[in-house]
């Protein structure tokens, strides 16, 4: 195992401070803006990178002892990791100014707001980027697919995270973002289909990667992994945030009086609910970059 | 583009399957315990009834096209002006990248966090002398030369055997650099057996020891 846990670690919370910034910077736009989801963004998002970020350089052995040796990090701009290095530090630039002028002036200009957004997607995007630019070493890295899951599952993420901390710290908010009603029944369903079709053309994968693309997704759905897969990524991960979501969505409908826009004043059953649906998403958000990771095999394997 | 391009050819219908290489290689190289620059993978192969013994060397195939290359973030590896790959030790980090990205798995990682694998002996082949691989080789399995002079012993054994030399999973699209005789019915024949890779003994006897 070339890469572990720690590069997991470090592929998920890029992912989630990404979308925690992303939601962050939407909730403060509309009419009537979300303040604390938005103070809660703002921070979760460059903290999460920053911790993310030193985690690499934690696992980067020979630059940790030889801290000099990181200045020529972009030296090699075909390198994707190059790219990356580039698109977190000017992503945490952003973020940070962005947080520091919401905690000080109490606004921040929409235009900043909207380059961190933009900056948010590269950073995102780019997780999978970097697994996928190894993909001719390992077929489950597929580049067509994981940007775009890893997009999907980064947006899950970040908004349960800032969801989860909003219903904590000021659960009349959670209504006002009418975004986060959908999302939440509608990315699930998304990273569901897009994990099928990586599984799908890991397992066609033709050539010299045939076997190890068979391997990976037999290591994934009924080998080493399967009860990770099953039980952690697909029902904790997927099927519990969207079931809940959906019994809520119902429990929404059954009582008119609440209409959409309107402060909703959670009953405790309802808050419970949302907890736990936001911590799965963040359980499968993680199980997702694990698995990927770790049930990866190479080509030459045999 | 560089005018040299180092490669080697290896004939797997001589090769017996020795490990004689690998062991010139680790004392050449001073390769830390369990890691290889070279080593021999064998099995039990069946051909047409018979069972034959498979051998087939394997060492870094010193790509035209390396992803190893194109990942490393920071410029330590690249490619020398004869064609090989070589890593710059006092610019590597240690992460990984170019590990995950090589098709061919051949490198590893040392102690000290750098990142290390078969140079094709760029200390003796700048020197005049053959990888410690070849020049060791008892039945003259592995050839070594200028694959951009068409007069070296190489390029006249290349073309020779035309479309019969391959590289290794060549759709990877590394374009190796490394290519065998013989390698189509060496892969294409019934394995018999599991393989056991050159330097197992080691690490059977180093576990041993602990
Ligand atoms: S075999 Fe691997 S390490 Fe060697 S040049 Fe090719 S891609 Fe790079
Ligand atoms: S481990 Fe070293 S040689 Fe490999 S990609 Fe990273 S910096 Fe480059």
């Amino acid at each position: 195992m070339i890469w572990d846990a720690l590069i997991a670690c470090y592929l998920f919370l890029a992912g989630m401070g990404a979308g925690a910034f992303a939601l962050g910077a939407i909730a403060g736009w509309g009419k009537d803006p979300a303040l604390t989801m938005k103070k809660v963004g703002f921070i979760v998002g460059p903290v999460a990178v920053a911790v993310g970020t030193l985690l690499l350089v934690v696992d980067a052995h020979a630059g940790l002892q030889n801290p000099l040796r990181f200045f020529y990090l972009i030296t090699n701009l075909n390198s994707v990791m190059a790219w990356g290095v580039i698109i977190l530090s000017v992503f945490l630039v952003v973020a940070v100014i962005d947080l520091a002028l919401l905690l000080v002036k109490k606004e921040t200009p929409k235009w900043l707001d909207g380059i961190g957004v933009a900056l948010a997607l590269c950073v995102a995007a780019y997780t999978g980027v970097l697994l996928g630019d190894a993909g001719a070493a390992f077929p489950l890295w597929n580049m067509a697919v994981l940007p775009v899951l890893f997009v999907v599952s980064a947006a899950s993420t970040g908004i349960a995270v800032v969801a989860l901390a909003t219903h904590l710290l000021a659960p009349a908010e959670v209504g006002r973002v009418a975004l986060l009603k959908r999302a939440g029944l509608v990315l699930p369903l998304v990273e569901g289909a897009l994990v099928i079709v990586l599984l799908a053309v890991t397992a066609g994968a033709p050539g010299s990667a045939a076997a190890a693309g068979q391997a990976s997704v037999a290591a994934l759905v009924s080998g080493p992994y399967a009860v990770a897969f099953w039980l952690g990524f697909v029902v904790v991960g997927l099927a519990l945030p969207f079931a809940l979501e959906l019994v809520r969505a119902r429990k929404g409908a059954a009582a008119p009086e609440r209409s959409v826009g309107a402060d909703v004043a959670h009953d405790g059953s309802g808050k419970t609910l949302a907890l736990v649906g936001d911590a799965g998403v963040l359980v499968g958000g993680f199980m997702l970059r694990y698995l990927v990771v770790m049930a990866a095999l190479p080509v030459a394997f045999m | 583009m560089s005018d040299k391009r180092l490669g080697m050819l290896i004939d797997l219908s001589v090769c017996i399957g020795c490990n004689a290489c690998t062991v010139a290689c680790r004392q050449e190289n001073e390769t830390p315990l369990t890691k290889f620059n070279t080593w021999v993978e064998s099995w039990d192969a069946g051909i047409d009834g018979r069972v034959t013994r498979a051998n087939l060397p394997k060492l870094c195939n010193h790509c035209a096209n390396p992803a190893c290359v194109k990942v490393c973030p920071t410029g330590a590896s690249y490619q020398a002006e004869d064609g090989t790959v070589q890593v710059d030790p006092e610019r590597c980090i240690g992460c990984k990248y170019c590990m995950a990205a090589c098709p061919y798995q051949v490198r590893y990682q040392l102690e000290s966090g750098e990142v290390d694998k078969c140079t094709f002996c760029h200390h003796r082949t700048t020197e005049g002398l053959l990888p410690a691989c070849v020049s060791t080789c008892v039945t003259t399995s592995r050839m070594f030369g200028d694959l951009n002079d068409p007069d070296s012993d190489i390029s006249k054994k290349l073309a020779a055997a035309g479309d019969k030399a391959k590289g290794l999973m060549e759709d990877r699209g590394m374009e190796p650099r490394v290519y065998y005789i013989g390698l189509d019915e060496t892969l294409g024949a019934e394995q018999l057996s599991a393989v056991h890779k050159g330097g197992n003994v080691l690490r059977r006897r180093e576990e041993g020891n602990a």
